[in-house]
C-alpha cells in the first residue's frame, strides 16, 4: 500500500518555522484568507506570502483548504472567496481543492463560527449543485471537510455519514476526513464514532486532519493550538487503513497564534511522530 | 423548516437577537437552552481574542491593561458583521475602537489604523490628537509593560499630536502642542 503523505498548514511570514516544516513535509495546506491582505479596501493574497510559496515550491507540493466559501449558505456562496482563490491559482500550482461542509454566513451576514447543515434532502439537494458547479470551473479535485458539530445537529433525513456517502456519490468530490473534529463531536454531543466510520464510504476520502484544541467548561473546543493526542493519531491510523489506499495526505493543522506556544521544534517533531506513526 | 428560516433562526440565536417561541418546535427550544450554544459563542469570542492580539497589537495591549477587552469585543461582535477574512478584522477593529470613550484607546487604536493605511500604500496624511505623552504610552505597550501611572489621569485638552504620514521616516512623528 502507498505511503501516506505528510501535510502542514501554513499561513506565512514565519520563515523560521517554513524552514523548520519544509524538509518534513510533503504538502503545504494553504488557505486563501488567511494568507490574504487588505490593500486599498481590497482584500489580495499577498505578494510577499507569494513570494515565500513560490520559493519553496520545489520541495513540496501545495493543496488548498478554504474557510470562507460558505458553501451551504441557504443564500448563496461566497464570491469574494473564488475571486482570492482565482488569483491564487494563477500563481501556483495546486494539488487539489477544499472547503468545509458548512456555512459561515446567513443573508451576507457572518456567524464568526462555521455551523454545520442540517442533513435534509434540501440541503443535500443544494450543496450537490454547488459542487457540480466548482467542479466545473475548477479543472481539479474537490473536496469537503465534516466539520465540527457546535450545536446539536436538528432531526434529518440523513445520518451523518449517508449525507456524506450520498453527496459523493452524486457529485463524485472527495472528502476530508477531519479526525479531531470527531473526537470532538464525541465528546460535546456522544457522536459514535465507530457507528460513523463503518457506515462512511471510505474510498472518497483522499485527505486527513489531525489537530488538538482546548477544553473549556467540559466542551472540547476546535481552535488548532496545540498537538494531536495519541488518541488522534489511532483514529487516523484506522481511518488510512480503512481508506483502502484512497487517503493520500494526512495533515497537521496548528494556527499561527499557536506556534509561539508550541514551539517550532515540538511543531517539527509532530510532524516527524505522524509520518512514521501513519506509515507503521 | 426549511434550510433559509433554519439558518435565520440559527443567526438570531448566536446573536441573541431572536428568541426561539413555542411555534420554533422543540429543535430550537432545545438550542436556545444549550450550553452548546453559550460555548458557541464562547468560541467565537476565543477566535476574534486570538486574530486581534496579532493583528491589532497596541490597541489590543491598551485595552487589556485597562480591563476593557472583553466588553470591547463582545460589542465588536454583537455590533459589526465581521468578515470571515482575518485580514479584514483588524481596520474593522480599529475603526470601531476609534470611537472609545476612553480617549487614551481612540486614541491609539487611530494612531494604528492610521499606520496600517499608510504602510499599506495610503498617500493621505493623517494629524491624531493624543490625551496624554504618546511617546511613552506607545513605548510601553509595544514593550508590552505597564502604562505608566501618571498616564491614567487624561487632561481635558489634547496636548500632543502624531502626524502619520509614509513621507516621514518611520510613518510618524509627534508634535507637543503645549
Amino acid at each position: 500500500m502507498a505511503k501516506i503523505a505528510i501535510g502542514s498548514t501554513y499561513e506565512g511570514r514565519d520563515p523560521e518555522l517554513l524552514e523548520g516544516i519544509l524538509p518534513l513535509v510533503d504538502y503545504l495546506e494553504i488557505t486563501p484568507e488567511t494568507i490574504a491582505e487588505v490593500r486599498g479596501g481590497e482584500v489580495e493574497i499577498s505578494a510577499d506570502i507569494l513570494t515565500e510559496l513560490k520559493n519553496a515550491a520545489g520541495s513540496v507540493k501545495f493543496i488548498v483548504h478554504g474557510v470562507g466559501l460558505s458553501i451551504g449558505s441557504h443564500e448563496g456562496y461566497s464570491a469574494n472567496y473564488l475571486r482570492l482563490l482565482d488569483s491564487l491559482l494563477e500563481h501556483l500550482d495546486i494539488e487539489w481543492h477544499s472547503e468545509h461542509l458548512a456555512y459561515t454566513k446567513v443573508d451576507g451576514e457572518h456567524l464568526g463560527i462555521m455551523l454545520a447543515l442540517p442533513k435534509t434532502r434540501e440541503a443535500l439537494d443544494m450543496v450537490a449543485a454547488r459542487v457540480m458547479e466548482l467542479q466545473r470551473r475548477y479543472a481539479m479535485p474537490f473536496l469537503l471537510e465534516n466539520v465540527v458539530h457546535v450545536i446539536p445537529d436538528c432531526p434529518a433525513d440523513y445520518s451523518e455519514a449517508g449525507f456524506l456517502n450520498e453527496l459523493t456519490r452524486r457529485t463524485g468530490c472527495g472528502l476530508i476526513l477531519d479526525v479531531y473534529n470527531l473526537e470532538c463531536d464525541s465528546h460535546n454531543h456522544g457522536f459514535d464514532i465507530a457507528a460513523f466510520l463503518s457506515e462512511l464510504d471510505m474510498k472518497r476520502v483522499r485527505e486527513l486532519h489531525l489537530a488538538r484544541g482546548v477544553e473549556h467548561n467540559g466542551f472540547l473546543l476546535d481552535v488548532h493550538s496545540q498537538l494531536a493526542r495519541p488518541s488522534t493519531v489511532d483514529l487516523a491510523r484506522g481511518a488510512i487503513a480503512g481508506s483502502a489506499g484512497s487517503a493520500r495526505v494526512a495533515v497537521f493543522e496548528f494556527m499561527p497564534e499557536a506556534v509561539p506556544g508550541l514551539g517550532y521544534e515540538a511543531i517539527a517533531e509532530q510532524l516527524r511522530q505522524l509520518r512514521s506513526a501513519l506509515n507503521n | 423548516m426549511d434550510l433559509a428560516t433554519h439558518q435565520r433562526k440559527l443567526l438570531g440565536l448566536f446573536r441573541a437577537t431572536y428568541q426561539a417561541t413555542p411555534e420554533d418546535g422543540p429543535y430550537l427550544n432545545r438550542v436556545a437552552a444549550s450550553r452548546d450554544l453559550e460555548e458557541g459563542r464562547r468560541n467565537i469570542f476565543l477566535w476574534r481574542l486570538w486574530v486581534l492580539e496579532r493583528t491589532s497589537v497596541l490597541t489590543f495591549r491598551i485595552l487589556l491593561r485597562r480591563r476593557l477587552l472583553e466588553d470591547a469585543v463582545n460589542r465588536f461582535i454583537s455590533q459589526r458583521n465581521i468578515s470571515p477574512f482575518r485580514e479584514t478584522q483588524a481596520p474593522d477593529f480599529l475603526r470601531a475602537m476609534s470611537d472609545h470613550e476612553d480617549q487614551s484607546v481612540a486614541a491609539v487604536a487611530r494612531f494604528e489604523l492610521a499606520l496600517e493605511q499608510v504602510r499599506g500604500g495610503d498617500e493621505a496624511s493623517y494629524a491624531i490628537p493624543f490625551p496624554t505623552d504618546p511617546v511613552a504610552l506607545l513605548h510601553a505597550l509595544a514593550l508590552d509593560r505597564d502604562v505608566p501611572a501618571e498616564l491614567a489621569h487624561e487632561p481635558a485638552q489634547n496636548h500632543y499630536e502624531i502626524i502619520v504620514s509614509r513621507n516621514l521616516p518611520g510613518h510618524f512623528e509627534v508634535r507637543d502642542l503645549a
